[in-house]
């Protein structure tokens, strides 16, 4: 991988961040278990400026005390992408990110050229708890074939303590019906992704993004889990590149099926 | 016990007609074909009026030996013309289709005849793969794709984009939906991956003409599985599909037995046949490694006079486990249909009544 580590002030906050490619930025937000690099950002790197950033809280960061609301932490987001100096950008979010990433496009609709959501948390059923284990356990929940991936890696426990403690305050309720109500309203278009073996959030919530918001595309990714991007990363950067370029039009098909011509 | 009648569109077929498959089409006789698909209502009524349950249906390419190449327009005539008896497509070959098509038609059948058709999913003979050109090393993996493919799209509410591995479709929408979430279902196979995708999604299992006791080790491993995912299938849940000589006696129908052609009809044989069957070297019985069947003649399950066969109808049901018992009384592609017709008389008088209770 090429991403190199960058750090950026915004809000206060000292905010970790990697990047690599050049093109339309596209800027990550993580789930709950933090930033992570995948084969799917090698991918859109080769068509995007890919800003994975670490939210205020996570990973090496600072513990984040100050942070009250999914909202909140979205704004955040948001100033640290202008403090790199970036207007319009697409946004990308995994689980426990969506909800910040809807509510900085709700309230930043003019920055935001699309929103692709991955296995989103942002709409949970009722009494969902958010995954929990050991890492070996946790991996069999979020991906569809842990098998694949080799040895998971440890991670620090003092990091994961404060990791679940930053979510537990941040994930408010199952269904937010304030962000309900301003979903529909985004004109900005989305494109949700579930993975049909996603056993942390079900695909059928899925629904409920195409109910609520005006211009949404529902995706399912086959034999993918709740992080696609790692399942599946060249099912998924295909789709979201397809879509963050052409938006609606990534519909119709421009595959050649002449064979011989 | 349910009885099923498997109707194959039985083309009699002249003995100077070519033995191999694919039997060229210029030796199709239309009067003959008309006869044979004509012939499908009355056989269907006849069975119905015997008290069959069901009539099933199949998708076979290229040969007489049987002649419906699309098990939907079979089911949208059969449901027209006769009343009453369900309709199981047992089943369209999932990997050689599109699966959207494939819901689309079975979600209209359904509408069409609305508590009668009975659906199976299937992977297909290796044979089946050389008629729409598929790959025989990608057959298991589309299969089980199409399949879940074709489930979300009678169920998902939304309209949704699939990003699969061999199916990629950007919009799925279809109109009408089947008439409940889905019609009656059955993952047709013996395979370990067979068994696991019905158990997951609360789907049946049908298995064909293999031994009691190697189709035994399949319904066995289904029942595993669907243990695992916290429900028990019920009798109505296993279907074995297979091969009956029905005799008057035991002897009468031990004789027709020795008589039976010890060569499957219109078979691929030579050099194809052992490539096929290296090119197809993933099946097997609950993850057991088997051969493909390729050209092999299928065995006889039930053999005998009526007491005999309804021993082995209540034995089949112990061992395999079987509430739905799909069959044949004559091997399709061979002989004259009097014979046939006799036997499935001799079923409904002597022996339909007396399995009922298993």
């Amino acid at each position: 991988m090429a991403f190199r580590e960058g750090f950026v002030e915004a809000d206060g906050f000292r905010i970790r961040y990697m990047e690599d490619g050049e093109g339309e930025p596209l800027v990550h937000l993580h789930g709950a278990g933090g930033m992570r690099l995948t084969g799917a950002h090698d991918l859109l790197s080769r068509r995007h400026r890919v800003i994975v950033f670490e939210m205020p809280g996570f990973g090496r960061s600072a513990e984040n005390t100050r942070t009250g609301s999914a909202s909140e932490l979205g704004a955040t987001m948001g100033a640290a992408v202008a403090a790199l100096g970036i207007g319009r950008f697409n946004l990308m979010a995994t689980s426990f990110g969506a909800r910040p990433a809807l509510w900085l496009a709700i309230k930043q609709p003019d920055r935001v050229q699309a929103v692709v959501l991955e296995g989103s948390g942002a709409i949970r059923p009722p009494g969902h708890q958010p995954p929990s284990g050991t890492p070996a356990e946790i991996a069999r929940l979020i991906f569809a074939h842990p098998e694949r991936l080799g040895a998971v890696p440890p991670i620090d426990p003092a990091v994961a303590a404060r990791q679940r403690a930053l979510v537990g305050r941040l994930r408010g309720p199952d269904r937010d019906a304030d962000l309900e109500a301003t979903m529909r309203d985004l004109a900005v278009p989305v494109l949700v992704l579930f993975g049909t073996l996603d056993r942390v959030m079900p695909p059928a919530m899925g629904r409920h993004y195409k109910a609520l918001l005006p211009n949404c595309h529902l995706v399912f990714v086959y034999d993918a889990g709740h992080e696609i991007s790692t399942d599946r990363p060249e099912a998924f950067a295909e789709v979201t590149a397809d879509f963050l370029e052409r938006h609606e039009a990534f519909v119709i098909n421009r595959t050649e099926t002449v064979i011989h011509p | 016990m349910k009885l099923s009648y498997f109707e194959t569109g039985r083309y009699v077929p002249p003995p100077d007609l070519p033995r191999e498959w694919p039997v060229p089409p210029g030796s199709y006789d239309p009067a003959t074909g008309a006869a044979a698909l004509g012939g499908m209502a009355d056989r269907v009524r006849f069975v119905a009026e015997l008290g069959f349950d069901w009539v099933s249906l199949s998708e076979h390419h290229y040969s007489p030996r049987i002649l419906t190449p699309s098990p939907v327009v079979s089911a949208a005539w059969l449901a027209a013309c006769v009343p009453g008896i369900r309709i199981a497509l047992l089943g369209p070959i999932v990997p050689t289709s599109n699966p959207i098509r494939v819901a689309e038609e079975l979600a209209m059948l359904d509408t069409l005849a609305p508590g009668r058709i009975v659906v199976g999913l299937l992977r297909g003979t290796t044979n089946e793969y050389l008629s729409y050109d598929l790959n025989p090393a990608e057959s298991r993996t589309r299969t089980d794709e199409g399949m879940e493919l074709i489930l979300k799209a009678w169920t998902e509410p939304q309209p949704f984009g699939w990003q699969g591995r061999h199916f990629q479709y950007r919009t799925v929408s279809i109109w009408p939906r089947p008439q409940q979430a889905m019609p009656p279902t059955y993952v047709l196979g013996t395979s370990g991956e067979a068994g696991a995708f019905a158990a997951r999604h609360r789907l049946g299992l049908g298995v064909s003409y293999g031994t009691f006791e190697a189709m035994a080790q399949a319904t066995g491993y289904y029942r595993q599985q669907c243990a695992e995912y916290g429900w028990t299938p019920g009798p109505d849940d296993i279907v074995y599909r297979a091969n009956m000589i029905l005799g008057e006696t035991d002897e009468a129908a031990e004789e027709t037995l020795r008589q039976r052609d010890k060569q499957a009809p219109f078979p691929i044989t030579g050099p194809l046949r052992d490539a096929l069957l290296q090119a197809d070297f993933t099946r097997n019985i609950a993850g057991e490694k088997r051969p493909a069947n390729v050209g092999g003649v299928l065995p006889i399950s039930f053999c005998g006079g009526p007491d005999r066969v309804v021993e082995q109808l209540r034995r089949c049901r112990e061992v395999v486990g079987a509430g739905v018992v799909d069959l044949s009384l004559q091997d399709p592609g061979t002989g004259g249909l009097d014979a046939m017709m006799d036997a499935l008389d001799l079923f409904g008088r002597k022996v339909l009544p007396r399995v009922r209770d298993i």
